[in-house]
């Protein structure tokens, strides 16, 4: 066990590796300049000699290889830059905004896992039946919806028809603060999740085992307690896994709509301004995430189910 | 092979846009673009303006017709190039193996790894906003998915009988992989490819939302529903009907995809809902 | 007339907030929103040109001068009074001597060298350089060739005397939020990005990073008897669907709106006698490229005035949010011309000099343009029937905003829409048409002529202020005439406001920056936490 995992925390490494000289080639190619965007709205006139000053400020006239280099030298450092926007540590902007992320995040998948496995589970019991059907029907449609919309129509309703919650923002870190954006973002994995398990529970209720264990005149409930939980929980870790790896990626357009302030928009308003170290700082930190996900994802996986490490 | 109700629902509200998109210059009512009178501007729903109009005075149906055909160009052309990539890569990585496999396979965890909304915005703060753009931000986003099943397709045909005996046969490694590994893993690819137009018709929603959409003054869903957010109240069939197209057609995608998958899925047949 | 009424109004209405100035009541939260942006750039507000940052500059922060919205035009702030030299170079400035920073340190003269000697310091890079260029021996400095400004000299701890390049209003530089004063006292400058330290009404107390700054009343204010509120939450609020339902549903005190919502809250009677509306100093239009062929004609510029239906634009499009622009120089400007005609809606004169110009089967062009919905693509779409009607094909080039700067900054584009800063001086506004301005600096559309060039060089050296605004007059009808731009409007902001809300003042440079000290709300509001 400890070599497998190992061997699994070892291969991230090239993964962000790669990830990290890729946005890099990618943003230095980005048209526009931080030191242009702080014109853009129009309220004062551009002054050449002061987005001279900050392009000189920033390295940005240094020849490319040259500040690849630099970049390259910081990050083997853990080091992810300065903000040209902050003048402060990429890593304490991010340090700032990850905790609002990550509840944000967690909230999600706790509703998502809360109504979705309940549902598939039930679906699954009763094949065919009307909760079956419209289970599944709302669950596609649940990943039919642009996100936005779904997102703006529950904050229409939601906050200002029925006053119930607040329609936006952190606010003081309060809960209900949390309750709009997390139930919009849980819908996704909420589909897939009610979906999945209703597919693992099938194959595993279909499959001869359970056949054989009812032929034994074990209970029903007996079956499902311990042969369909414990297999069904392995597709139901899987989509967990990928979808609590993505979802803070996912959340980009809800924390926009929502104004939380996450590391999604954090990335959206870094892009937006062309604060490039933030805007690479960020990504890595979102694809560090989802890898380590994946990576525990497989590790409980394999605690589960002992055959995969042979593998 | 059944195909069920669903598969059936999936496939006659995609046929819908699909009419909707080569049918719109010839049943549309009006310009999409040049049909704006501001003086008529924000009408509800009428016997002239079915779906009534927007806030430039334009007819919000015939914008929705023409809408289909960006959604469709998106969702196809996105697709064509996400598949093309996906099964290059995974077809010949499986087939080959060796070091190749082991290049393909650390690319695929890549993109996997950075997600897909963030690699689009990406690519589309590089080429700037546009329907070129969102063409190749989105056809490269995706094809992680549709390279490794082309992979394992082709690691468990290349053991089938027939294509050892083309290779006894003397053909040629890419003859075999064209004329007996692809034809063999076009269902799950076709599969995958339907359920990418539905992702793919939402990313270019999700991405006119941040501001990287499609060139105005195409009418497109995304950035029609983006720009009618603020309507909401005033003039909501300026922002319900582009939603619902949205809805519509990706349940139709998604729902075809499903059902494709089920009726190629032995093992799923008599469970479809 | 029109124009009359809205300026009669305008002011009637600064006067009724005025009036509502009395029996002013402390205490209380006020839940301002910041309608720009999604965060805080830095609390270190010297650092930053945004105009989020200005809320907090508001509260926390005093600079040696101060807009005053109600005189519309800079006062002193940190001085009781100056002294003038003979020639208007040398301004020696007696210090307010009850200011004291949030620190415990009272101000002195060597608080100013400190400021703005850090604010024009190479090493920093800082945004308002350009504005302390103003003060003598600044550009020596900012080049590095200086250790010292000459123009900074301090009398004693009370008196300053400051020397600048000519004989300028050095308020209008003087009073931004980049050239604000800290205390001299303060050992490890970064801490001001964190922990911000004024001269201010209120104290910093916390910032959530991406969601509001929390100020709270500073006891020792210089000012006798204010600030009003015991704290102000400054929430960031970019987006104008969520604003309005927060709005709605009393979460905040204040709201920017945007066209639609405007429309919205005049239809109704809860929210309509609760709107501030100001005219704004900011000019839209569409900048012609003089490099691309068909704009090298000024009857082709002229005809697309005459082509587009602007006050229709206006009424349907922008909800009646913006005045039709009859100019360069906005209505609130001192040398605004309101006897000078705006370009009238008639396509066959436009068609009529296409012809003359060689273009009557018209031409194609393109417009870069960000997609703001006051100035941007939107406005692109809604020209583009009008122009097609007389033969003239626009195809809008969307960029996103901070791509728009660097496409007009470096001349690559055929034409571009923006809204740009037109006040409230004028002389600084119209300098963008200057021929000796670069075209990176403002001058984006190339604009020269010797004629217009004469009277503004005129207006430089004036000292008689009416003069001076009578030469920028003429000057700006000549660049109205020339037609370098397509005259859309000038911004009406609007902001609405829950009913216990008191002293609010229309500031026509940004609606937005309200001077949070006069703030009170009465006992109708709501209890908040």
């Amino acid at each position: 066990m400890f070599r497998f995992t190992l061997r699994r925390i070892l291969q991230i490494i090239p993964t962000v590796v790669v990830v990290a000289l890729l946005i890099f080639v990618i943003f230095s190619v980005v048209p526009g300049t931080f030191a242009a965007s702080l014109f853009a709205d129009g309220k004062r006139a551009a002054d050449p000699q002061m987005i001279a000053r900050l392009n000189e400020e920033f390295g940005l006239n240094k020849p490319l290889m040259e500040r690849f280099v630099a970049y390259v030298t910081d990050l083997a450092q853990f080091d992810l830059g300065t903000s040209f926007r902050t003048r402060q540590p990429v890593f304490d902007l991010i340090n700032d905004r990850m905790w609002a992320s990550l509840k944000l995040a967690i909230v999600a998948m706790v509703f998502a896992l809360a109504v979705g496995v309940p549902l598939g589970f039930l679906a699954a019991m009763r094949p065919g039946s009307v909760l079956d059907t419209v289970t599944m029907i709302g669950a596609v449609s649940g990943l039919s919806m642009p996100q936005f919309w779904l997102g703006l129509l529950a904050m229409y309703l939601f906050a200002l028809q029925l006053n119930w919650l607040p329609s936006f923002g952190y606010g003081n870190g309060s809960f209900q603060n949390l309750i709009l954006p997390a139930v919009t973002l849980g819908v996704t994995p909420l589909a897939l999740l009610a979906r999945t398990t209703r597919a693992g529970v099938l194959d595993v209720l279909n499959a001869d085992f359970i056949r054989t264990a009812h032929s034994k005149g074990m209970s029903e409930i007996k079956v499902v307690r311990w042969h369909v939980a414990r297999n069904a929980l392995v597709l139901i870790v899987t989509t967990v896994g990928l979808q609590f790896g993505s979802l803070i990626g996912q959340a980009v357009v809800i924390e926009k709509l929502f104004a939380w302030p996450g590391i999604g928009s954090l990335l959206v308003d870094s892009v937006a301004i062309r604060d490039i170290p933030v805007v690479q700082g960020t990504i890595l930190v979102i694809v560090l995430w989802f890898l380590v996900i994946n990576t525990a994802v497989d590790l409980i996986y394999a605690a589960i189910d002992p055959r995969i490490k042979q593998e | 092979m059944r195909l069920g109700f669903n598969f059936w629902l999936g496939a006659g509200l995609t046929a819908l846009v699909i009419f909707a998109g080569v049918l719109a210059p010839w049943i549309a009512p009006f310009d999409p673009v040049l049909d704006a009178d501001l003086m008529s501007s924000e009408l509800p729903p009428d016997a002239t303006f079915w779906f009534g109009t927007d806030a430039q005075g334009r007819d919000v149906y015939t914008r929705i017709l023409f809408g289909a055909q960006i959604s469709l160009t998106v969702g196809i052309v996105s697709q064509v190039i996400n598949s093309i990539i996906g099964v290059t890569l995974g077809m010949t990585a499986g087939y080959w193996g060796g070091w190749w496999d082991d290049l393909v396979n650390g690319l695929t965890n890549v993109m996997l790894a950075i997600p897909s909304l963030i690699f689009a915005l990406a690519v589309m703060a590089v080429l700037g906003p546009g329907l070129p753009s969102l063409l190749v931000a989105l056809g490269l986003t995706n094809w992680s998915w549709t390279c490794r099943i082309a992979r394992s397709s082709t690691l468990s045909l290349k053991s089938q009988g027939y294509v050892q005996a083309a290779q006894t046969l003397g053909y040629g490694d890419l003859r075999i992989m064209f004329t007996q590994i692809l034809p063999n893993m076009m269902g799950p690819i076709l599969v995958m490819a339907t359920l990418g137009m539905g992702s793919a018709v939402l990313s270019e929603a999700a991405l006119s939302f941040l501001g990287l959409g499609i060139q105005p003054p195409f009418p497109s869903w995304g950035s029609m529903l983006t720009d009618a957010r603020q309507l909401i109240q005033l003039a909501p069939w300026v922002a319900i009907f582009p939603g619902l197209a949205i809805f519509l057609s990706v349940l139709g995608f998604n729902l075809l995809g499903d059902g494709l998958r089920d009726s190629l899925d032995p093992h799923m047949r008599t469970r479809s809902p | 007339m029109l124009k009359k009424l809205t300026l009669a109004a305008m002011l009637s209405l600064s006067v009724a907030t005025g009036a509502l100035a009395a029996g002013e009541r402390s205490g209380g939260t006020l839940v301002f929103t910041a309608p720009y942006g999604s965060s805080f750039a830095t609390l270190d507000v010297q650092a930053s040109p945004n105009t989020q940052e200005e809320f907090i500059t508001q509260a926390i922060h005093r600079g040696l001068y101060s807009w005053n919205s109600i005189e519309n035009k800079p006062v002193l702030e940190l001085a009781d009074s100056e002294d003038l030299s003979e020639d208007g170079t040398v301004h020696t400035y007696h210090l307010r001597k009850n200011a004291v920073f949030h620190n415990g340190k009272p101000l002195t003269a060597d608080d100013f060298i400190y400021s703005y000697k850090r604010i024009a310091n190479p090493k920093n890079a800082f945004p308002g350089a350009s504005f302390i260029a103003v003060i003598k021996g600044a550009d020596e400095f900012i080049a590095g060739k200086a250790d010292e400004i000459s123009g900074l000299k301090k009398i004693d701890d009370n008196t300053l005397e400051i020397t600048y390049t000519g004989p300028i209003n050095p308020g209008f530089p003087l009073m931004q939020n980049t050239t604000v004063i800290y205390p001299s006292n303060v050992e490890d400058e970064t801490s001001f990005a964190k922990n911000p330290i004024g001269l201010g009404a209120f104290v910093f107390k916390e910032h959530v990073p991406g969601s509001q700054v929390v100020v709270e009343k500073f006891d020792k204010y210089y000012e006798e008897g204010k600030p009003y509120l015991d704290r102000i939450n400054i929430v960031l609020m970019a987006e104008d669907a969520a604003r309005d339902v927060a709005f709605r549903n009393k979460e905040i005190d204040v709201s920017i709106l945007g066209p639609t919502q405007y429309q919205a809250y005049q239809g109704e009677d809860v929210l309509k006698d609760h709107l501030l509306e100001v005219a704004e100093v900011y000019t839209r239009n569409i900048g012609f490229n003089p490099a691309f062929e068909p704009f090298k004609d000024k009857r082709v510029r002229q005809a697309i005035n005459y082509a587009i239906n602007a006050p229709l634009i206006i009424e349907r499009l922008v909800k009646n949010k913006a005045y039709p622009a009859s100019g360069w120089l906005p209505l609130s400007s001192p040398a605004f011309d309101k006897d000078k005609a705006a370009y009238a809606f008639d396509p066959e004169k436009a068609k009529a000099l296409l012809t003359e110009a060689g273009y009557a089967d018209g031409f194609e062009f393109e417009v870069t343009a960000s997609p703001n919905e006051s100035w941007g693509v939107p406005i692109v779409e809604a020209i583009l029937p009008m122009l097609k009607k007389v033969g003239i094909t626009v195809k809008p080039k969307p960029v996103e905003s901070s791509a728009l700067g660097d496409a007009v900054t470096s001349n690559t584009f055929q034409a571009f829409i923006w809204s740009n800063l037109s006040g409230p001086d004028p002389l600084n506004a119209l300098r963008c048409f200057h021929s000796k301005t670069q075209q990176s600096a403002c001058n984006y559309t190339s604009y020269a002529s010797p004629e217009f060039d004469k009277l503004y060089e005129a207006a430089q050296q004036e000292r008689d202020p009416a003069k001076q605004n009578d030469l920028l007059r003429q000057a700006n009808n000549i660049v109205q005439d020339d037609a370098p731009v397509w005259f859309f409007n000038y911004n009406k902001a609007v902001m609405a406001y829950q009913p216990w809300i008191h002293g609010l003042v229309p500031n026509a440079t940004e609606l937005a920056v309200q001077p949070y000290d006069e703030i009170w709300i009465d006992e109708t509001a709501p209890a908040r936490q």
